[in-house]
């Protein structure tokens, strides 16, 4: 099987699933980097750098952490404003699925649909996504791949996404306090 | 006996560890032992023959105790509707269907494993019209390859028993979320006598997890609260073309990763007797049978054969073909089809593939006695091309 | 409880976009709200591309706003017009494919039924005339004889609308469309008969001229449906597209109709008599406006 990089866009008219060129899901306890396993630290490191490093970074709260008031998915999107916080970051949610009629407004909304318009709007350069259900935020990660330069980051509490660049698996709140840390670690040291 | 007796277990301690019996049955009784311990919440029926008692015999587990509802629809188009239905909602639900019953239900197909739906279902596989022949064939099979949906193909009533049971646990994964159909033929299989080894105590699969489903269940419980199950996407534009393209995407990806999972509950995809023989016999469902008893025949005449038995059709078993048939000099691709669909699946998968004989076919219902298939590996006869 | 995917997370509150903060603050949830309050309250349909006028839209946001219980209902649409509202709909919807909606909502409700006993889960149709008697027939019949609690509503534009015009079976005998140059030569389906005969528990027919009968009509036969057996509503609901009509005039329409071979009815099962006559909450009383054109 060839060694398919999953590498920011952007790549081109259709690019492939990465699941079609052989990009595997982490296994427990790992993550991805552009389409190689790792172990999760290396890949929390590497998430903190990236949002340090960022020019524009945003955060995406899908539906799963908007539509909730109960006290998990509170301390959970707390710890997602805590995150964005120490890294300079703004927060777009994703607050449904549908293609937005008559027209998605992209300073204040993205959608799994048509990601791009809000990546290329804002200028986005790191996109992190979190509580967004796995196929959806999987047809947002190729589309984005394919028509933006965005580099993005999927917190996910299942099985991870191949199409992202970077993977995270089971991130439960104790792997986002972990990120939060990572975070505050690499931004230290910036001006 | 119901199935709120039953304890829940994990599906490799029930295929692997749980203490079985032999039953010495048909293949749709096979169906039903398979159904009782799968811990099913609906099935919903229609006749057709060959797997109508199938469906009988999972009406009557219904009766015992062991589905929380069963009901016969009115075509299969309809009962294919329903289960989409009730899977969207967030239950496990079985059906079964076959030959001209599985192309007026087909729409259904590309519609379940587009919205992700992780339904288990037997096909009985037989002829369809015109004319009618209610008999074995597999020609279903090859029609369906690009729906979507993953495939196994069950030679025997232990390989049905042990598919439908491993099935739900690769179908319901998160990542994977596809229906997914166990293939075997029709009367062959359902309504011969075959000894089966059973599970013989009392568990069951553990049940389906609707938080783990990778779209939102259709509840009114599952956020977002403005949900489309599925939303037109095509707009007259580049960027919503993209989008459906990329959904399609998403469904070939989910059968690649339905790969380690299989693996887990069936094995390896592809089986082989004499790797090293330079004649290779290929073959799934019964035809497998015939072929291995063709092989031992041939072999008895001083003629180096081996056997391959694809278990697993989609995802589609590029590698594992590859790698059995790197040596051989000959393959012969024995099939139950008019259309040799097998042989073109294989064809697409290995180099030189001038090295197939894509036959010996019967279909319609005749059988494939194994001389049929020895005369193919002599290379002094091919039936049916 | 259903009502926690009404609520937005307290840590997004500040970034969630105006519509969705009103829809949570302002919108139906766990209120009791009807037609009369139209205008009133947030509604469940967001802005949707049908057209100027269409009285699929009116009747759909009538529907919607009557729902007894929004927070708890799932509504399945089919292909048509009706398909380019849903997606805007704030609610759990499914779209069926075409003609299979009711075989969908069967299996859509005994599954709620499995998973949330006791609770109410309202399952509504709503599709359009060709989704519903034309190539939907043999399963909206056979969900009404297995006795399926579920809705089902026809909105009723004697056309298939959204594929330019063409002639359905619910077009009037004569009236020429698109597949029909030379008129239809056979009369327009008698639907809500077939509904009685089938056993529903509840038909009614009416207009889009006259919204509050319609959305009491809609209650009444999501409660019976929730209660007694399947429930049937066919509401004319005239295009103004493909009658080339100003989109001013075409409630006008529905009002002519209505006076003609439209008007309102309603029937009811003796059991379903008995469940609405025990209900104090009014659903049951005489009302003035069910004689009214």
């Amino acid at each position: 099987m060839e060694h398919y990089r999953v590498l920011p866009g952007p790549e081109g008219y259709l690019p492939p699933a990465a699941a079609l060129r052989g990009v595997p899901l982490p296994l427990p306890g790992e993550a991805l980097i552009e389409g190689r396993p790792v172990a999760r630290d290396e890949a929390v490191r590497h998430i903190a750098a990236k949002l340090a490093g960022a020019t524009v970074p945003r955060f995406f709260p899908g539906p799963q952490l908007l539509w909730r008031d109960t006290p998990y998915a509170r301390e959970r999107g707390r710890l997602v404003r805590e995150i964005a916080r120490e890294a300079g970051a703004g927060v777009i949610p994703m607050p449904d699925y549908r293609p937005k009629y008559p027209m998605i407004d992209p300073a204040v909304e993205i959608n799994p649909n048509h990601p791009n318009l809000t990546i290329w709007h804002n200028k986005i350069d790191v996109g992190v996504f979190i509580g967004v259900h796995c196929h959806q935020a999987n047809l947002a990660l190729r589309i984005i791949r394919g028509g933006t330069a965005c580099y993005t980051v999927a917190l996910c509490a299942h099985d991870g996404h191949e199409d992202a660049h970077v993977s995270l698996r089971d991130a439960d709140n104790a792997v986002l306090e972990q990120l939060r840390d990572a975070v505050r670690a690499a931004t230290r040291g910036r001006a | 006996m119901s199935g709120e007796a039953l304890k829940p277990v994990p599906t490799p301690y029930l295929l692997f560890e749980a203490r079985r019996e032999e039953q010495f049955i048909t293949g749709s009784e096979a169906v039903r032992e398979a159904v009782r311990r799968a811990n099913v919440d609906m099935a919903i029926a229609y006749p057709i023959t060959p797997q109508s008692e199938s469906m009988h015999l999972v009406g009557d587990l219904y009766a015992e105790g062991y589905l929380r509802d069963y009901f016969r629809g009115e075509n299969e188009f309809a009962v294919m509707s329903q289960v989409a239905g009730a899977a969207m909602a967030g239950v496990r639900v079985f059906t079964a269907t076959c030959g001209p019953g599985t192309l007026r239900a087909f729409e259904n197909f590309p519609l379940w494993a587009g919205t992700r739906l992780p339904v288990v279902m037997a096909f009985m596989t037989r002829g369809v019209n015109a004319p009618l022949t209610i008999q074995p064939d597999t020609i279903e099979m090859g029609m369906l390859l690009d729906t979507g949906i993953l495939m196994l193909h069950a030679e025997n009533a232990q390989d049905l028993y042990d598919m439908l049971l491993g099935a739900f646990s690769v179908a319901e994964r998160t990542t994977v979320h596809l229906p997914l159909g166990v293939f075997v033929d029709g009367f062959f299989v359902t309504h011969t006598r075959q000894k089966v080894r059973v599970v013989a105590e009392d568990v069951k699969l553990e049940p389906y997890d609707p938080a783990a489903s990778p779209v939102p269940t259709v509840d009114m419980e599952t956020p977002p609260v403005r949900y489309m199950r599925d939303p037109f996407v095509m707009k007259s534009n580049y960027v919503s073309y993209a989008a459906h393209a990329s959904w399609q995407q998403e469904i070939l990806a989910a059968a690649e990763r339905a790969r380690p999972y299989l693996r887990e509950v069936v094995g390896p995809f592809v089986e082989q007797e004499n790797p090293d023989a330079p004649i290779q016999v290929v073959a799934s469902g019964t035809a497998v049978a015939q072929a291995r008893e063709a092989a031992r025949m041939a072999r008895e005449e001083g003629l180096e054969v081996g056997l391959v038995k694809i278990k697993v059709l989609r995802p589609a078993p590029r590698e594992e073909i590859r790698r059995a048939l790197a040596r051989a000099e000959k393959i012969v691709i024995p099939e139950f089809n008019r259309t040799g669909w097998l042989a073109r699946e294989v064809a697409s998968m290995i180099p030189a593939n001038d090295r197939i004989v894509a036959g010996p076919r019967v279909y319609g219902g005749m059988t494939m006695p194994p001389e049929v298939i020895l005369d193919a590996l002599r290379g002094t006869r091919l039936a049916g091309v | 409880m259903s009502l926690d995917i009404t609520r937005i997370n307290p840590a997004f509150a500040d970034v969630m976009p105006q519509e969705y903060k009103d829809l949570v603050a302002d919108g139906p949830f766990g209120r009791h709200l009807g037609v009369r309050d139209l205008g009133t309250f947030q509604e469940l349909l967001e802005e949707h591309p049908l057209c100027a006028g269409c009285n699929l839209a009116l009747a759909f946001r009538a529907l919607v706003a009557s729902l007894p219980n929004p927070e708890d209902s799932v509504l399945v649409g089919s292909t048509g017009c009706n398909s380019i509202a849903f997606p805007q709909l704030a609610l759990h919807n499914v779209h069926s494919l075409f003609g299979n909606q009711n075989a969908v909502a069967s299996g859509l409700k005994r599954a709620l039924s499995l998973r949330f006993p006791g609770r109410v889960k309202d399952v509504v149709v709503v599709a359009g005339d060709g989704a519903t008697a034309d190539i939907g027939l043999d399963m909206t019949l056979h969900s009404w004889f297995r006795g399926e609690k579920i809705t089902t509503v026809m909105l009723d534009n004697e056309v298939y609308a959204n594929t330019g015009g063409q002639e359905s079976g619910m077009t009037g005998r004569g009236e020429v469309r698109n597949m029909a140059p030379t008129g239809k030569k056979f009369e327009k389906i008698r639907l809500p008969d077939l509904a009685v005969n089938a056993g529903c528990a509840y038909v009614a027919v009416a207009h889009t001229g006259n919204l509050p009968r319609l959305g009491k009509a809609f209650r009444r036969a999501v409660l019976l449906a929730r209660e007694v057996g399947p429930t049937y509503l066919q509401v004319y609901t005239p295009c103004p597209t493909n009658l080339k009509l100003k989109p001013a005039d075409s409630v006008g329409m529905a009002k002519d109709r209505g006076k003609q071979d439209y008007r309102f009815r309603e029937h009811l099962t003796p059991e379903a008599e008995r469940w609405l006559a025990d209900r104090e909450d009014g659903a049951g009383a005489g009302d003035e406006e069910k004689n009214a054109p």
